[in-house]
């Protein structure tokens, strides 16, 4: 193992990590600050991955486009394309209750991945489409990989600091509201499906982002990558696990998921090598535990939502502790 | 809470890092496979036809001088995510010369465009069937096994033509496998060939009834069914329906459909008029000797696509050798040894193939899967005939080009 074999290794992992923290910060303004269970987080993922593919790849026969844009606009569009998306379906499924909502956003993603899967005409079918270009893709190996790093860096940057700014305001306030008692939310006024529908169109849009960016960093996009193990469940821990409500935990909880994730296959490797085939689902088996431990020992998750506003837990007659 | 994980992540890092530093003189490969996840199934397989092929160089003499081929087992799990994760660990971490696998075709395209091209290492994969897989931007280091799904159905196009065969309606699952021989089919009877396809449509699988679908089928006057579809699911129930109602007079299936369940249900006496397009090959003396050392390590030669991932791992071994360890001649020297010229090299050939590579003569790999030569692409064509269904089973009528 080389030195640079160590720095591309850790640059590839940032650079997941960061696609992944995308997606979850997403899933947190949904969750954390609104309350919406939303579990086709693989869909807005596809629909962004797909949009960004057609509108900057060269022209193809056989389907859509491409366009042959600036990666710039590929992102831009699947921000767009992923909202648009998300605003149908959230007026239709954001007047179920939260359990109900989950059940309704597994189908779409599910309904989503179908389409994609058989309309050749729209994304090439099953076959998906590849020679996406990557931002200074034609540069080396290493230094490819760490222009795409800063770029993605920028970006999750830039989107932390925009969706923080947004809960310190008044409106990160009053979803924090909608989310923890509706009936008073409403009572003052407020109009509580708008807003439901606000937190759910953000958040698919920085899903929908999180999806291009992964599929110029693989120059490919395929159905396949549309798993929902991969694409929705393992975002849903990194939240849980980095706890939910809070922008920082969105990302550490990206982090510490993916190299636990990707770390341990080299760990596990160092078995016997008889249990090369077996060894490989030690690592499912540990990330079951370790949502299993977090939701046990620390359901707020490893940073927890910060307490905003009057925090005075004293009043008169009531013991604080 | 937070650094006690961090500290366990840090923790499986130095772990790694200590492990992996007593690197001996080993010459390591990745085999990249969907271990977890969908084809979970047929992985394990896969990856002990690789570690076949690894274990027989080692047998004989090992690869350069002396030294061990080691094969790094990675879970592609049949996605792009996994699959690049799997590749960047394969070659940055454990430093691999070449790779075989990922098995699934988004995972290859994932792993070829964000690690292996741009790391220049070469990469063959035993079942990545994507036509896409062939328009890669590649620099020539991205090989396949088996044929891509667009051959089978060009080919079948062709010979169908040549049979002499007019109009045909056309029936195909809508899985991948399916759509993707229908849309090959379509584009070179009716685009290159000029035949007339009246009906194109995609059926759902399990269904009781579909007399529907094949009334609308052969609305257009065609007088032959093509079907590609399983013989022994859903493409057996479209034939017997298709015979019993009389719907069309001939019948042409793509590979899934050569199956035994059709015989066995249908009758031989029904299905005169029925043909299937197939691999052949499939009596080959490669495959033999592959069938029986698989068989000697416990493993069953009939698991799909054991062949091609053995002739994948062995041809790995070949080329590696041939470019003398060298990462950067590994994709040139992968074409060299299986191009149609040069002493025939059989599975398990090792030490013949080290004697004639280290005497500088040309050897040609003929594998279990078939012949390989590769062509510009990194891809092989396959080797397909069309069968009839004879008194003792199925027979071939043509070879397919």
């Amino acid at each position: 193992m080389e030195f640079l074999g160590l720095v591309n290794y850790a640059l590839f992992m940032a650079i997941f990590i960061g696609i992944y923290a995308l997606l979850a910060l997403g899933l947190n303004i949904q969750w954390g600050f609104a309350g919406l269970f939303n579990a086709g987080i693989a869909g807005f993922f596809a629909v962004g991955a797909y949009t960004s593919a057609i509108l900057t790849t060269p022209a193809a026969d056989g389907r859509i486009g491409g366009f042959d844009q600036n990666f710039v606009v590929g992102w831009i569009g699947a921000m767009l394309a992923a909202a648009l998306v998300a605003w149908p379906i959230g007026k239709i499924c954001l007047r179920f209750r939260s359990d109900y909502l989950a059940i309704a956003s597994i189908g779409i993603a599910e309904i989503i991945r179908l389409v994609i899967k058989s309309e050749p005409a729209l994304t090439n079918g099953a076959r998906g489409i590849s020679n996406i270009p990557r931002p200074f893709g034609d540069l080396g190996y290493t230094e490819s990989q760490v222009a795409y790093l800063i770029i993605v860096l920028v970006v999750l940057i830039a989107a932390y600091f925009l969706v923080e700014r947004q809960f310190n305001a008044p409106w990160g306030r009053m979803m924090r509201a909608i989310r923890d008692n509706e009936g008073a939310a409403k009572a003052m006024g407020k109009d509580v499906e708008f807003r439901r529908l606000e937190a759910f169109i953000f958040g698919s849009a920085l899903m929908g982002l999180g999806g291009a960016i992964f599929a110029h960093f693989n120059r490919s996009i395929t159905p396949e990558a549309i798993d929902p193990m991969v694409a929705t469940f393992l975002v849903w821990i990194m939240l849980i696990l980095g706890g939910s409500g809070n922008n920082r935990g969105a990302i550490l909880g990206a982090a510490v998921v993916w190299i636990i994730w990707s770390v341990s296959e080299i760990a596990t490797d160092r078995l016997p090598h008889e249990y090369a085939v077996q060894a490989k689902y030690i690592r499912l088996f540990l990330i079951g535990l370790m949502l299993q431990l977090v939701l046990r020992f620390r359901p707020e998750g490893l940073l927890p939502e910060p307490l905003r506003g009057d925090q005075r837990t004293t009043k008169p007659g009531v013991d604080p502790n | 809470m937070k650094t006690k994980f961090l500290t366990l992540a840090a923790g499986l890092m130095t772990a790694t890092a200590l492990a992996t530093v007593p690197a001996k003189a080993d010459v390591k490969i990745g085999l990249l496979g969907g271990i977890s996840g969908p084809i979970a199934a047929m992985a394990p397989a896969m990856v002990d036809a690789a570690q076949l092929a690894l274990q027989q160089v080692n047998e004989q003499g090992g690869i350069g001088a002396n030294e061990k081929l080691v094969g790094v087992v990675g879970d592609s799990a049949c996605n792009p995510q996994n699959g690049t994760d799997a590749a960047t660990k394969a070659v940055n971490i454990e430093g691999v010369t070449g790779i075989v696998g990922p098995h699934c075709s988004g995972a290859v395209l994932a792993a070829a465009g964000s690690v292996t091209i741009p790391a220049g290492i070469t990469l063959i994969t035993p079942s990545g069937t994507s036509p896409e897989i062939s328009n890669l931007e590649d620099k020539g280091t991205v090989f396949r096994t088996v044929p891509s799904d667009d051959y089978q159905g060009r080919a079948l196009a062709r010979t169908m033509k040549d049979q002499g065969y007019g109009k045909v309606a056309v029936a195909y699952l809508n899985n991948d496998y399916g759509t993707g021989l229908a849309g090959a089919f379509k584009a070179e009877y009716v685009d290159e060939l000029g035949g007339e396809i009246t009906q194109f449509a995609a059926h759902e699988e399990g269904k009781a009834s579909y007399r529907s679908n094949l009334a609308e089928l052969a609305k257009g006057g065609a007088d032959t069914l093509v079907i590609f579809d399983y013989g022994d699911g859903t493409g057996l129930t479209i034939l017997r329906q298709a015979l019993e109602n009389d719907f069309f007079d001939k019948f042409v299936g793509g590979d899934g459909m050569k199956s035994d369940a059709v015989i066995n249900e249908l009758g031989a006496e029904n299905l005169a008029s029925f043909v299937a397009s197939s691999p052949v090959g499939e009596k080959s003396e490669s495959l033999d000797m592959f069938n029986a050392a698989f068989k000697g390590v416990g493993g069953d030669p009939d698991a799909i696509f054991a062949n091609t991932s053995y002739d994948a791992a062995f041809l790995m071994a070949l080329a590696i050798e041939k470019a003398g360890g060298k990462k950067e001649g590994v994709a040139a020297a992968m074409v060299e040894v299986s191009n149609g010229e040069g002493d025939a090299i059989r599975p398990g050939e090792w030490k013949k193939a080290k004697e004639l590579i280290a005497a500088g003569t040309a050897i040609d790999y003929k594998g279990a899967a078939g012949d390989h030569n590769f062509d510009a692409k990194g891809d092989v064509p396959g080797t397909y005939a069309l069968w009839e269904v004879g008194s003792d089973g199925y027979e071939v009528i043509t070879e397919m080009k």
